[in-house]
């Protein structure tokens, strides 16, 4: 019999619902985790494929691992496996041999796909050509790339307006071809330009550029190694960033405190293993955090605040020696309204929306008070709320307070996912883009941008379904899937005229079509990029804004792929039809006359192609490092902020949706979550036990989760397992995508309209006790 | 705690030597411990030094900065290693410049290792600075500047938008 988690490869393609469970991990990545990255590389590829993959990753010159957005050490100090578990299993998923040809369409029909699971779409491997559902079929068949374009060009051309259609991109399209697709989108006459961004870090950007006029983190791997203390809010670097881990285990022998703020004790924000050092193979790894502030989902604005007022109140206590006064008077605007704001907290209210005591807090405190170096990285479990933006802000308020910003060592780090959802952003990939960005592409072109904003995801799942848009095209991801509300979004997509995805494997998105739908099938990130200017690279933007090269050295999955470039060219040729003048041949044959186009009109990007060419390529300046805060004012602002508990009736929970740690966004690889000890099933919900008790439910119980929404709606997730687990008292957590059907499509973040996939009311029914 | 304090006269104004000094990352073209110099921001640099195969790396944090006056750093470790201050003022007869550098070195890490050699590192920072003298007097202009200011840490742009803060400044999810 196999022990949980080691079911024989026959059994990955299928979800196995036999449950079991084993005590959480204390410490993450070591020998296991090199052991998993190998043993799901080599079922995927050959040692060969693995072996060239794995050793170009993240490497001068190699390959930006498509993993996550975490950056990389500077050149000359990067370790010759510079990658971490989840990385390589992602890498080597898309390296998989495994092949979804003609024949395999022919044999299921979309219906039958739509009833399988995400992992076992996954695990069908690459697809290999272009393909068509035409109206009347429910099967998808081969078409031409040439007759592909000519479809999709004459229903982009036969639309009332331009603001029918919809492109989306997902943080895994490189700059080029975030460039192109947002070129494109605007030449043809739209700002419908929704991104995965809407739905991870929106709140960030919001946030950071109202309070310091750039919407970016401020922070580089240097700050991390020289921090006397870091925060590690809402995130779980060991399972959504593992290379996060490195820094953190340098920071910490640089003498480091870390407090961790999160609802779950996660594994790796207690101990990291490094499986490249002695200590993390034979010994007991280096500890992460000092303090674990075990806080209730969507508590994290409340809990700075309550540092923001005990700050302001130690420096009553001890005038002069606690805030930064010279960097307030100096670079910031609105201390005093801030401050009096901040006087007037309840400590009531904190510590119900914390579930932390005042004298835990106090200890924090004091511990800031003892630092002179700190950052705060934080990831979706703070943006994901009501109040992310708020938070955030907040945040900024608490760095600002000690001159935490522009200086050695401190800063804001907001923790991105996709590997280039940030340089996307910087592409143009906006729905809102400033006149100043819509000004230099109409200098460049010579046609005039529209200036009306578009569509975000939200708006556009809106608009579908209110019969707005006609046309869905995705540049990679898995739209359905990531985006909430699941049902509701499904039926909005099935109402447009026609949908394409520019994919690498099948996901749940190919089988929720409109009349007709596309698959229109690209090039990986491993794969070599030749066009007819010879061999290409594309380059990416990480999270503390390095841009820098990515070349794939794999032979293609197929002869028929095109790389995304190729493919929103050749879709701009021919829906414009040399409208605007601009040369897509050109930009398909050569990615430099691209890059040319991007450093005249993106600011920082000038002389892209010889910058970018050198090792390590080019770090953004952050305008907060240089003194400057581009805020409307020009000087940073402090806000102040206020929050509303969401209403939990009696017998309720706040769920949190989060990924197990064998899946990349969207796609698990496996139905295991180690560190969480939960195996062969991902139909569970982990919930603490005390609240079991008080809902008089067990531990193996079988429940539906019900969303609690102000519409009408019923937003049903059945047949989960209830497991005990220490999460915070009132919250319960579950995996997406498998619960985004629960989140509403209105319940939405304040200001940046993100889903609130962090704070979902719910009550948990019996499997079978409903009418229904 | 050891300190060391060195002066020497240069024939270029104030202005120039201060401006060359700013250009960090030119060091190793006259210094010949400095092997490399990586300025990560304004008030960051990462340092390579040695002499042959030895060498060790640092990072320093520039904690004070006035154009024409002084540059005051400190290495960046928990414990720092050493303090440094470097001053420029004009020499007596107006024309040139007095440039003086005062070192602070704690007896562990790398400054522990330097001064473990007595006279090492004094002989060291005078022959260094006798580089620099040589090398600005002979170019006679700077190859650069950087004219902002730096407090307790934070940096002050000389304009309301320095070029390098030109950069996309757009929300980014």
């Amino acid at each position: 019999m196999n022990k949980p988690g080691e079911e024989p490869t026959d059994r990955l393609d299928q979800p196995n619902d036999h449950l079991a469970v084993t005590p959480p991990k204390k410490w993450a990545a070591g020998v296991p985790a090199v052991v998993h990255a190998l043993e799901y590389s080599l079922q995927q590829t050959s040692p060969l494929r693995t072996g060239v993959d794995l050793l170009t990753m993240n490497q001068v010159d190699g390959i930006d691992c498509p993993g996550c957005a975490w950056a990389d050490p500077s050149p000359g100090h990067r370790h010759r496996n510079e990658y971490c578990e989840n990385g390589a299993k992602h890498i080597n998923d898309e390296a998989t041999t495994r092949r979804v040809t003609a024949d395999f369409f022919r044999t299921h029909s979309v219906s039958e796909l739509s009833r399988q699971s995400d992992m076992w779409l996954n695990h069908q491997g690459r697809l290999t050509e272009p393909m068509v559902k035409r109206p009347e079929s429910d099967h998808y068949e081969p078409i031409s790339w040439s007759d592909a374009f000519g479809l999709l060009a004459a229903e982009l051309n036969s639309l009332d307006s331009p603001d029918q259609a919809v492109f989306y991109t997902s943080g895994r399209a490189s700059n080029e071809a975030a460039f192109v697709l947002q070129l494109f989108a605007r030449a043809f006459g739209t700002n419908n330009l929704p991104d995965c961004s809407n739905m991870c870090h929106e709140s960030s950007g919001f946030a950071l550029h109202e309070t310091l006029g750039t919407g970016k983190g401020t922070v580089s791997l240097h700050d991390l190694h020289h921090a006397d203390l870091i925060f590690l809010v809402g995130q779980n670097p060991g399972t959504n960033h593992p290379r996060q881990l490195s820094a953190l285990e340098q920071a910490k022998l640089n003498g480091a405190r870390i407090i961790a703020v999160n609802t779950l004790p996660e594994a790796g924000l207690l101990r990291f293993k490094n499986p490249q050092k002695a200590r993390g193979v034979i010994g007991r790894g280096v500890r992460i955090a000092d303090r674990f502030l075990h806080i209730r989902a969507g508590g994290d604005l409340a809990l700075f605040q309550a540092l923001n007022l005990l700050l302001l109140q130690a420096e009553d206590a001890r005038p002069g020696q606690v805030l930064d006064h010279d960097f307030i008077r100096t670079h910031t605007s609105g201390f005093e309204e801030f401050a009096a704001h901040a006087r007037g907290l309840s400590w009531d209210d904190v510590l119900a929306a914390t579930g932390l005591t005042r004298a835990r807090i106090e200890q924090v405190r004091d511990d800031v008070l003892r630092s002179e170096r700190v950052v705060v990285c934080w990831a979706m479990g703070v943006t994901q709320h009501k109040h992310g933006v708020a938070t955030i802000r907040e945040i900024v308020n608490f760095l600002m307070l000690r001159g935490n910003l522009g200086r050695a060592g401190t800063g804001a780090c907001p923790v991105r996912g996709h590997s280039n959802v940030q340089g996307d952003r910087t592409m143009g990939i906006w729905e809102q883009m400033p006149d100043s960005f819509l000004d230099a592409l109409q200098r460049e072109f010579g046609f005039d941008p529209p200036r009306a904003h578009g569509l975000d995801s939200v708006n556009s799942i809106k608009a579908m379904r209110e019969g707005r848009v006609a046309f869905f095209l995705a540049l990679a991801g898995n739209f359905v899937r990531a985006a909430p509300d699941s049902a509701v979004t499904e039926a909005a997509l099935r109402t447009c005229r026609l949908t394409a995805h520019i994919s690498t494997k099948l996901n749940r998105s190919h089988t929720v079509c409109g009349r007709t739908a596309l698959i229109l099938p690209t090039l990986g990130r491993t794969e070599q990029d030749v066009q007819a200017g010879g061999e290409q690279f594309v380059t990416v933007e990480n999270s503390m804004s390095e841009v820098h090269t990515s070349r794939g050295r794999l032979k293609p999955a197929s002869p028929l792929l095109l790389s995304e470039v190729a493919i929103l060219c050749r879709l701009a040729r021919r829906t414009l039809d040399g409208k605007a003048g601009i040369p897509w041949e050109r930009f398909e044959a050569d990615y430099g006359t691209i890059r040319d186009r991007i450093s005249r009109i993106v600011p920082g990007l000038h002389d892209f192609n010889r910058r970018v060419a050198r090792p390590g390529g080019i770090q953004l300046p952050n305008p907060v490092n240089e003194g400057v805060f581009p805020t409307a004012v020009g000087k940073a602002l402090f806000t102040r902020n206020t929050w509303q508990p969401p209403h939990l009736p009696d017998g309720h929970l706040l769920l949190q949706t989060l990924r197990s740690h064998d899946q990349w966004n969207t796609v698990p690889y496996t139905p295991n979550d180690r560190y969480r000890g939960i195996h062969g099933s991902r139909r569970v919900v982990l919930v603490n036990p005390d609240d079991l008790k008080e809902l008089g439910l067990t531990g193996g119980q079988h429940v539906d989760l019900v969303g609690v929404w102000s519409d009408a709606a019923e937003r049903r997730a059945d047949d989960f397992e209830v497991v005990p687990y220490p999460t915070s008292r009132g919250c319960a957590a579950a995996y997406y995508p498998e619960t985004q059907v629960l989140v509403p499509l209105d319940s939405v973040a304040d200001i940046s309209n993100q889903p609130t996939s962090k704070g979902v009311v719910v009550r948990l029914e019996p499997t079978g006790a409903s009418p229904s | 705690m050891n300190t060391i304090e060195e002066t020497i006269e240069i024939a270029v104004p104030v202005r120039t030597a201060y401006d060359q000094w700013t250009q960090f990352k030119s060091f190793p073209r006259f210094m010949t411990v400095v092997k490399r110099v990586e300025q990560v921001k304004p008030n960051v640099t990462a340092w390579v030094i040695g002499v042959g195969p030895v060498c060790r790396e640092f990072e320093a944090e520039i904690v004070e900065q006035e154009p024409d006056s002084h540059v005051a750093w400190r290495s960046l470790e928990r414990r720092p290693s050493h303090r440094g201050q470097v001053s420029f003022r004009p020499t007596a007869q107006g024309s040139g410049t007095s440039l003086g550098v005062r070192l602070e070195l704690r007896r562990h890490g790398l400054a522990g290792a330097l001064t473990g050699v007595p006279g090492l590192t004094r002989r060291v920072v005078r022959a260094e600075l006798r580089h620099f003298k040589e090398y600005i007097e002979g170019l006679g202009e700077a190859g650069g500047a950087w004219r902002g200011t730096i407090r307790n840490g934070h940096v002050r742009p000389t304009e309301p938008e320095p070029p390098r803060s030109r950069v996309p400044c757009w929300p980014v999810g």
